[in-house]
């Protein structure tokens, strides 16, 4: 509909559809050096905060808007991944590049768990399912005394030998490296045969199976990649803010994680990225309207955890009633005019 | 024994609100086919809007059970005006998706408006107690389950004998056909909605009464969910016999695990997550629940 026709499949499996896609990529790139020495610290954690988002963020649109099995307890894989990394940096003294991936392998691990009864289960019993996992997650956190409950734990700093990170400048070159990569794989994912297949299965899951894609194994499996997202994210996002309580990672951080995906686009990478960045961005700008505000009226701060609830809530019912396919279709819609303008189609 | 009797007694006084929520999940659920994730949320604003009307303004307690049971219906019919009449027939995760949010946001006005402290309802049955057979009773919970079991004799003669209650039925069984039959479909989904969102704030207001007003108190909500599941999400009589399995199984883990330390690990506070340990199980095993049907369906 874009006017864009492919003559050959390997132009259709580019992971570069067109020249422009590298020109972005290399204004990214070049944006994403250069920008820790023009912004300050304050900016630098909000791209922080926003880098990790979009790992989980990924994760989550894998299974929700790739596979189409609904999840409510994203936070839950998220809280593995970093009271994994906590404990195993922490207590046993395993160095941060180990740690990572074994966090990430842990809420893989749970996360299959979980996905087993997926093959039984569709739709809003599943979402059942996660919900109650989630919450059972988060009362072993507060009740075991590993975890220290809701005293919280302290995390140790990212260090590689002797070398530490420890200013915002160098988290944010680790974190965008990470959300990169997640990014390519993703991207990579989504045109591979798995990522065909988890998008069968959304569409039409009898008509996969029909089609010679084994269900069991996908469905299960987006489980364990999408909870192998969270998991890193919650590790970076321990390793960043250096504290973790189980009450931040609670049932409104999965409403979070589905509110980004809802609203730049089920099903997309590109969708996950701008919904990651919007959704954590939204109560950046509350704090600062509120600050605007203050001098006015200045019982507003104490309403800024209900505004963001709030907020997220509206975002979620209006893009579902208005634009059910997010930012990425109001994207699409915008690009699709500008390349036939002054035509309709 | 006397020990048991008493822990079988609150546990189906909290039992008695699980299985008003999850009959108001069931309602929504059999004739919309929506799964209102948003009825604790509903239950709360309930809570808070009698707590508004009795504590604050001093109005009689029965009135302003009156006042909220009537706003809540206002509350049912609106959010089915501007949300769920659009939504009927979309995929079931936007639905789902459009509860949860509405449950956030139903949240944010409630801390806006009342703030997030704890409250207290003042009501005739505040710390009165019975005592009978050397047991004490709380007065709150026999009104509690008293009441409880009136309503649900009302809803199943409501729902078999009138002629509004049989066209709920055919519309929950049917919609399409219940259309042609001359039943106005988006009035009846409107009813529905607004008999959901009544049960919940009734259920809230029982719920404030044995316990405290609070924002926290819409995660009772998800946890009626088990209820719901395990009694089938389509039938009342399950919603109602899931809702006092709950609050019995519920009593007991609280009573009788409550302490006990495992490795390092500390039981406390078991009841929060008795109900959802029941979801799991009862998902892993029987999905359909115990009076459902169960849809033969592989994939």
């Amino acid at each position: 509909m874009s006017g864009s026709y492919k003559v050959s499949y390997k132009e259709d499996m580019a992971i570069f559809q067109n020249l422009w896609v590298k020109v972005w990529l290399i204004i990214f790139i070049i944006l994403a050096v250069f920008s820790p020495i023009l912004l300050n610290r304050y900016q630098l954690s909000i791209l922080n905060e926003m880098g990790i988002a979009t790992i989980g963020a990924l994760g989550l649109n894998l299974l929700i808007g790739y596979t189409g099995q609904l999840s409510l307890g994203h936070g839950a894989f998220l809280a593995i991944g970093a009271y994994t990394s906590a404990l195993l940096t922490g207590k046993l003294g395993i160095p941060f590049f180990l740690s990572l991936p074994l966090s990430g392998l842990m809420a893989s691990l749970l996360g299959l768990v979980v996905g087993i009864p997926s093959l039984r289960l569709k739709g809003l019993y599943l979402a059942l399912g996660t919900l109650a996992f989630a919450f059972i997650v988060e009362y072993i956190l507060f009740h075991w005394d590993l975890t220290q409950g809701d005293l919280g734990m302290a995390v140790k700093r990212i260090g590689i030998g002797d070398y530490v990170i420890r200013s915002q400048r160098q988290y944010f070159y680790l974190i965008m490296a990470f959300a990169t990569f997640a990014v390519i794989c993703t991207k990579n994912l989504d045109r591979s045969k798995i990522g065909r297949s988890f998008k069968a299965i959304r569409d039409r899951d009898i008509a996969a199976e029909a089609m010679g894609i084994p269900l069991a194994k996908y469905k299960v499996m987006a489980f364990g990649i999408s909870a192998f997202y969270g998991g890193v994210a919650g590790c970076l996002m321990a390793h960043y803010n250096r504290w973790i309580v189980p009450g931040s990672f609670d049932i409104s951080l999965s409403i979070a994680y589905i509110a980004m995906i809802i609203i730049g686009g089920l099903g997309t990478v590109l969708g996950s990225v701008l919904g990651a960045i919007l959704i954590t961005g939204v109560p950046h700008g509350i704090v600062y309207v509120v600050d605007l505000l203050k001098g006015d009226y200045p019982a507003l701060s104490g309403f800024i955890i209900d505004f963001k609830l709030g907020i997220f809530g509206l975002i979620i019912v209006l893009t579902l009633l208005f634009e059910p396919k997010g930012l990425f279709g109001v994207y699409q819609r915008t690009k699709v005019y500008f390349k036939t303008w002054p035509f309709k189609y | 024994m006397e020990k048991i009797l008493e822990v079988l007694f609150s546990g189906a006084s909290i039992g008695a609100i699980y299985a008003l929520i999850a009959l108001g999940f069931v309602l929504i659920f059999k004739s919309t086919g929506i799964l209102n994730f948003a009825q604790g949320e509903l239950c709360m604003i309930g809570a808070f809007i009698c707590y508004q009307f009795a504590t604050l303004l001093n109005i009689p307690y029965i009135l302003s059970f009156l006042i909220a049971i009537a706003l809540g219906a206002l509350l049912g019919s609106l959010i089915d005006l501007l949300f769920f009449r659009r939504l009927v027939g979309e995929p079931i995760y936007s639905t789902i998706m459009v509860t949860v949010g509405l449950g956030s946001i139903l949240t944010c006005f409630s801390g806006l408006i009342w703030g997030h402290d704890v409250y207290a309802l003042r009501s005739p049955f505040m710390n009165k107690t019975v005592s009978a057979g050397g047991m004490i009773f709380s007065q709150a919970s026999l009104y509690t389950i008293g009441i409880s079991i009136l309503l649900f004799a009302l809803f199943i003669l409501f729902f078999n004998r009138s002629l509004l209650g049989v066209a709920l039925k055919g519309t929950a069984e049917d919609s399409d056909t219940a259309g042609l039959m001359g039943i106005n479909v988006k009035k009846m989904h409107m009813i529905i909605w607004a008999i959901g969102s009544t049960v919940a704030v009734v259920a809230g207001v029982f719920l404030a009464e044995q316990s405290f007003v609070q924002t926290s108190m819409s995660h009772t909500g998800i946890k009626a969910m088990s209820a719901a599941i395990l009694g089938g999400m389509e039938s009342l009589p399950g919603a109602i016999i899931g809702g006092f399995i709950v609050g019995i199984v519920e009593s007991f883990a609280a009573n009788y695990l409550s302490g006990l330390e495992m490795a390092g690990f500390h039981f406390g506070d078991i009841k929060d997550v008795v109900a959802f340990a029941i979801m799991i199980i009862v998902l892993m095993i029987r999905p359909h629940g115990i009076f459902g049907k169960e849809e033969v369906k592989r994939v």
